[in-house]
């Protein structure tokens, strides 16, 4: 008896002493963006000063899942918010596996469908679990009260209508896809999902910003960006999703070559693994793995 | 005289047995369309849009490609129907199912629904308290239950030699009772003691879902501790040769099963070598006042006796799996009660249960890391062929030490 009393105060007090660890590691009061290493595919994961989480797609599989476990402490398994910003395989289908483990609060969209069987599997799963789901158009934006903010930037109503009359898509073919900025002071990071250059100067607008980090669109494709975003868009930091080796081909010679041109520090998931951005609301920096 | 007529006896009837059962077997062909029920033997594999599933029909090995949802589960039941076809896979010829109609069998009998609906629960709970691979690993460690895991993680696990910690479900009943057992022999009278760790390990069983392999176990496990409790090594030893015969007897593929192997020489193990250890009084004493002793002979016991059984099944021998399992052995116990009372308590009392099984995450990290530790040292022997001519000299020179030593205890 004496023996298991020792084993569990063992373990009781290493138990404490890893809470305290991971508690100063993951709430340190600053924003964390992480572009996770999912293979060939998005899904970024948001934890914002006050401790809320976020996740912009989630990838193909339940790689994500790793990304997230080593992004949180263990005891938080609550997300605010997952946001898809088109209905494609390589966004969505590690959603299946994080609302398994997690408890996720809400699931933004854009009102786009995609008649394949995953996704009507994966909003089954959604609706089955009661999840709220919020559609969102371009102007809608959330707020939180530890001075985060997520601006929804596009598709408009009028240009979902145009591209996807039914509100449907394909597998193949990329038109609207959200488009989100996150703000944190004078912080800010445009996630751009699988956006083409029409849509992203569309949601832009006339009064695009500038911006400190830019997701370079549709896992960099040439089909994404051109040198009129990025002299309006002036990231500093320029990261690219994509998976080592994929059989499209991304990212393309010639957004490789854009971004050199401007002289935007460029990171990229396949080479580098995740990609952490850390920010005070000021300035930022990148945190080493 | 007498004896060795009856063993022989015994051998030939199980031999008439298992031609039959060869006899009846059915050859498959290239384009040939199945239709067979079947239960699903190990955690399907998800990755990207495709599910593999691998499921057995008769003697041959099927490996189903499907979409990964609806998602099934280890032990599930399923009806498949569609057209083989003959694919290679790691130099071996095998069949393949694309995309097959597939029926999920719900089970009929109320017992057996109300069984899967509690291991839906126990799974569901692991996963929302722990990390991805420290719940599957926990899972397989108390429960023998199967899940996902990342690549890399399986990878340190089987390069460093204790992959079998969640494959020997067998071994686990036996460690689990061993452990139950010892803890109320201390405070009771024997046949208090053997009762409770009975009804332990039956309910035990039941949170594993009554698998046909875990069933094996437990009855080969309930006997070991039977002779542990009440001091009788004989009469367990006949009883387990019995049942295992019995086994055999009723389906002779029984025999190929790792799990069968596995615990049927794991409670060998514990009921001839483990009284080795009690043999001199000095190492009793010692015993008495080391924290994690007596666990330590219980597992070396099991450890000696299948040896053999986990290299030839687990393919990779580290030169640092003995010393990483002595490292990291001591924690399965712990970490096997600290599972199997957290899961039973968190089924009746959700937040109780998730703060016991939290305990086991100091204990998952150090396994962790000295795992990942030794398998990034390398050293590891990869086994393609382990020649069944070492797992029986193996056998012959361990069963003779028993033997020889036997006689002066």
């Amino acid at each position: 008896m004496k023996k298991t009393v020792l084993i569990f105060s063992f373990l009781i007090l290493f138990f404490g002493g890893f809470a305290v660890f991971e508690n100063a590691k993951y709430n340190d009061g600053k924003l964390h963006v992480i572009f996770c290493n999912v293979g060939q595919g998005n899904g970024v994961f948001i934890r914002t000063p006050g401790r809320k989480n976020f996740l912009i797609d989630a990838g193909p599989d339940d790689k994500i899942i790793k990304c997230l476990e080593r992004h949180m402490p263990f005891w938080d398994k609550t997300i605010s918010a997952a946001f898809l910003t088109h209905p494609h395989l390589d966004h969505f289908a590690g959603l299946n596996f994080v609302i398994k483990r997690y408890s996720l609060l809400s699931f933004v969209t854009e009102d786009l469908s995609n008649k394949s069987v995953s996704f009507q599997a994966l909003m089954d799963n959604i609706r089955s679990r009661n999840l709220k789901i919020i559609y969102v158009f371009s102007g809608d934006s959330f707020k939180l009260k530890d001075g985060t903010s997520l601006l929804i930037l596009g598709p408009s109503y009028e240009y979902l209508d145009k591209t996807s009359p039914g509100r449907n898509i394909q597998e193949s073919g990329e038109f609207g896809s959200l488009i989100v900025l996150l703000r944190f002071g004078s912080f800010s990071v445009l996630f751009t999902g699988d956006s083409q250059t029409e849509g992203l100067v569309q949601a832009l607008g006339t009064e695009a910003g500038e911006t400190d980090v830019l997701e370079v669109p549709h896992h960099g494709s040439k089909t994404g960006l051109n040198d009129k975003i990025l002299s309006s868009l002036e990231p500093k930091l320029a990261v690219i999703s994509a998976g080592k080796k994929n059989r499209y081909g991304h990212p393309s010679p010639f957004t490789l070559s854009l971004l050199k041109n401007f002289h935007i520090k460029t990171l990229r998931t396949d080479l580098s693994g995740d990609i952490e951005v850390v920010s005070d609301g000021e300035s930022f920096g990148i945190k080493p793995n | 005289m007498r004896i060795a007529s009856v063993f022989l006896v015994l051998i030939l009837v199980l031999g008439i047995r298992a031609f039959l059962e060869y006899q009846n077997r059915q050859d498959l062909k290239d384009g040939e369309e199945v239709n067979f029920v079947t239960q699903i033997k190990s955690q399907p594999k998800i990755s990207g849009s495709r599910q593999i599933v691998s499921a057995n029909l008769d003697l041959n090995r099927i490996l189903i490609i499907t979409s990964p949802h609806p998602e099934f589960n280890y032990q599930d039941r399923i009806r498949v129907s569609g057209k083989l076809k003959v694919g290679v896979l790691n130099k071996n010829e095998i069949f393949i199912l694309s995309f097959p109609k597939i029926q999920k069998i719900e089970d009929e009998n109320s017992i057996f629904k109300f069984i899967s609906v509690l291991r839906q629960k126990l799974i569901y709970l692991f996963e929302r308290t722990l990390p991805s691979d420290y719940s599957s690993l926990l899972l397989g460690i108390a429960f023998g239950i199967r899940r996902n895991m990342s690549s890399e993680f399986l990878d340190n696990l089987r390069i460093a030699g204790v992959l079998h910690v969640i494959a020997a479900s067998g071994m686990n009943i036996t460690l689990f009772g061993g452990f139950i057992g010892g803890v109320f022999s201390f405070f009771l009278k024997r046949q208090i003691a053997l009762f409770l760790t009975v009804s332990g390990v039956l309910f035990y069983a039941v949170l594993s879902g009554f698998e046909a392999s875990i069933v094996r176990a437990t009855i080969m496990g309930i006997l070991a501790l039977s002779a542990q409790i009440l001091g009788r090594q004989r009469l367990s030893f006949y009883a387990l040769m019995v049942a295992g015969y019995l086994m055999i007897f009723i389906n002779p593929l029984t025999i190929f099963d790792i799990g069968f192997q596995l615990s049927f020489a794991a409670t060998f193990g514990l009921l001839s070598i483990r009284p080795f250890f009690f043999f001199s009084d000095t190492i009793k004493k010692a015993l008495n006042i080391t924290l994690i002793g007596e666990d330590l002979i219980i597992t070396l016991s099991a450890q000696a006796a299948t040896l053999p059984i986990l290299i030839a099944n687990f393919g990779t021998y580290s030169i640092w799996s003995v010393f990483v399992n002595a490292l990291v052995l001591w924690t399965v116990p712990i970490l096997m009660v600290i599972g199997a009372v957290g899961g039973s308590l968190g089924i009746f009392w959700e937040l109780a249960g998730k703060a016991v099984i939290l305990l086991a995450f100091p204990l998952i990290f150090y396994f962790d890391k000295i795992v990942s530790l030794f398998s990034d040292l390398g050293g590891s022997l990869e086994i393609e062929d382990f020649p069944w001519q070492f797992a029986a000299g193996y056998y012959l020179i361990l069963v003779s030490l028993v033997l020889k030593f036997k006689n002066k205890l």
